[in-house]
């Protein structure tokens, strides 16, 4: 649906984004990640054709977005950060003016595709004031609506749960994923759990550059590997340490409790095996009886501050087609 | 396009702007057209024109002020410029909506002569043919007011940077005169002109080499000219002056002197800058 690559977008010395390349496919809800500034909203404005890009190239549905822009752009409905809405319009009158600017030719077609955007949106009861009156959740929602009006096939929104309270946001949230059964969504966000609740597939990006993607549990189990154990054993301290420390492969052991004859400990398995076996075994050996024993996977959170903060000098790591990383 | 044109023209009249310009617009012309034809009974609809060209460095600004800039400013060019709509389309939707809400007064206008033949022969070609060239006149100004506008996001210096440029064309003939002789002062505006070009060269080309290089191979053709033959330079300065007096065909047309250059320098202008305002809207893109 959309295949970007190499795509390039400097201003004067800073690189905003640094050659990114990747596919979306249809009938996904992708996840577009990464801190404040990290180029989120500078690719996406360059894949909807508002920005040209320094370099590379933006395919939507197989029309170069600067070759054949009116192509490209007929199958994208955008939302912008800030929802471009004109305040001295009624909601109806602007949802009618952006499926005509969409190139929708019937007027009965425009009225009929108008309603059906406010019935999905809940905007019906707002149809008739002006934007300058709505307030932020509904400004969002009349953004949405018009971004899927004129029957994209993929819709692009950008933070579109900044700045609302958390009842609407679980409703926008929901919006989304309903969108996401009949169109190919791409959101980008700063806030984790919405990514992982609602997308199906994530791009990280840090500094302008793709740090990882995949779906959400790839993400997570690809650092899991280097996983840490957590682990409770009857005994004592020095026992304790001593058996876990002959288990080759197992770093930096860190005591976390103790408590009446009980050691609760963490341990980092280097080289991503998982050594819960052998730990085990060593402190049966030793005469320290195992109480608990798990391997903690990463969430999502952990994936995330890991790639974005020691990104610099890392490769870009692509595990969409390898699960086994 | 039309999506645009309908829009724009709406909001005009949802707001103030429109009304207020059509209702100034239309009370100075009634005003003269009372006064100047029917009070002293002259035939002469093209002189009531005349006298409101001086209106059209006011309120004309009014209307292009906001056409680009608020967009901007209110970030609704994304919306704009992510639809299937060409750069040039949305250009020419709103600059046809400024004409539209320009020709609202100019049908009362279009009456005036026809109530002036009830009281006697008037000359209608001459009347209708000011007409036109007024129209004209307004399109040239939204044109390069709707250029200015697209250079910012603020609605005021818009303003005043058109109104400024349409006051230095109004004024021309009488800037013009001041150089009628020394074409040393031809020379040394030029080479100030051709400055500014080099630095627009330079920053462009991000480099130092091609502006020094265009300015200093600029005056020194200059200069051999100033030396050769003064006097093109100072004709060819006349002329660019004479190309800026944007007003002046149109006191042509009023006076009895109908020619199609006159028309077609209005049309050229417009084109020129609208064309200028869709390459700044593309060029914004790449920066």
């Amino acid at each position: 649906m959309i295949e970007v690559e190499h795509l390039t977008k400097r201003y004067g010395a800073h690189t905003a984004v640094d050659d990114i390349s990747f596919t979306v496919e249809d009938g996904c809800i992708y996840g577009l990640l990464g801190p404040n500034g990290a180029g989120k909203s500078t690719t996406m404005n360059i894949l909807t054709g508002y920005l040209s890009a320094t370099a590379g190239t933006v395919k939507v549905a197989g029309y170069d977005i600067t070759e054949e822009p009116l192509e490209a752009k007929k199958a994208i409905g955008y939302l912008p950060e800030q929802p471009p809405l004109y305040p001295e319009m009624t909601v109806q009158e602007y949802l009618l003016f952006v499926a005509e600017l969409k190139g929708v030719k019937h007027k009965k077609d425009r009225a009929a595709m108008v309603e059906t955007a406010m019935g999905r949106t809940g905007l019906q009861p707002m149809q008739n004031r002006l934007i300058r009156n709505l307030s932020k959740g509904y400004r969002q929602r009349v953004g949405i609506a018009a971004a899927f009006l004129g029957e994209p096939k993929v819709i692009i929104l950008d933070e579109p749960t900044v700045g609302l309270d958390p009842a609407q946001v679980i409703e926008i949230r929901g919006l989304i994923r309903d969108l996401g059964r009949t169109h190919t969504v791409i959101l980008s966000s700063h806030i984790l759990s919405e990514v992982q609740t609602v997308c199906d597939r994530v791009l990280i990006i840090s500094a302008g550059k793709l740090a990882a993607q995949g779906t959400p549990e790839e993400l997570a189990s690809q650092l899991a590997a280097r996983g840490t154990l957590s682990a409770t054993a009857k005994g004592s301290r020095e026992e304790i340490l001593a058996a876990a420390e002959q288990v080759e492969g197992l770093t930096d052991l860190h005591i976390t409790a103790e408590k009446g004859g009980k050691v609760s400990f963490t341990a980092v398995c280097e080289g991503g095996s998982d050594l819960r076996g052998e730990l085990s075994l060593a402190l049966a050996k030793a005469g320290c009886p195992v109480l608990s024993l798990s391997a903690d996977s990463m969430s999502l959170e952990d994936v995330f501050l890991q790639l974005t903060e020691s990104n610099d000098q890392k490769e870009v790591t692509d595990h969409a087609g390898d699960p086994q990383a | 396009m039309l999506a645009i044109l309908k829009r724009e023209t709406k909001s005009y009249f949802t707001g103030m702007i429109g009304y207020v310009v059509v209702a100034v617009f239309l009370a100075v012309l009634g005003l003269y057209f009372t006064n100047q034809n029917l009070m002293f009974a002259s035939s002469d609809f093209g002189g009531v024109l005349y006298t409101c060209t001086i209106l059209l460095l006011f309120l004309l600004p009014a209307l292009s002020m906001r056409s680009f800039a608020e967009e901007r400013r209110a970030k609704t060019d994304q919306l704009l410029l992510t639809s299937p709509v060409s750069i040039p389309g949305i250009v020419l939707g709103k600059f046809l909506a400024q004409m539209a809400v320009f020709c609202v007064p100019l049908l009362a206008a279009a009456v005036m002569p026809l109530i002036l033949t009830a009281f006697g022969r008037v000359n209608l070609v001459g009347a209708y043919a000011s007409l036109l060239g007024f129209v004209l006149l307004g399109a040239a100004c939204i044109s390069i007011g709707t250029f200015l506008s697209s250079l910012t996001e603020n609605q005021i210096i818009a303003y005043l940077a058109t109104f400024g440029v349409l006051l230095v064309c109004y004024l021309m003939n009488g800037i013009r005169s001041m150089f009628t002789s020394g074409s040393l002062l031809a020379f040394l505006v030029f080479t100030a002109v051709l400055l500014i070009a080099a630095i627009l060269v330079g920053v462009t080309c991000k480099s130092l080499v091609a502006g020094a290089g265009t300015f200093f191979a600029g005056v020194a053709a200059l200069f051999v000219l100033f030396t050769v033959r003064p006097a093109w330079l100072l004709s060819a300065f006349n002329a660019v002056l004479s190309a800026l007096a944007l007003f002046d065909p149109f006191t042509n047309i009023v006076s009895g002197m109908f020619s199609l250059t006159a028309m077609l320098y209005y049309l050229s202008v417009t084109a020129l800058f609208l064309f200028l305002t869709g390459q700044t809207l593309e060029r914004r893109r790449w920066n």
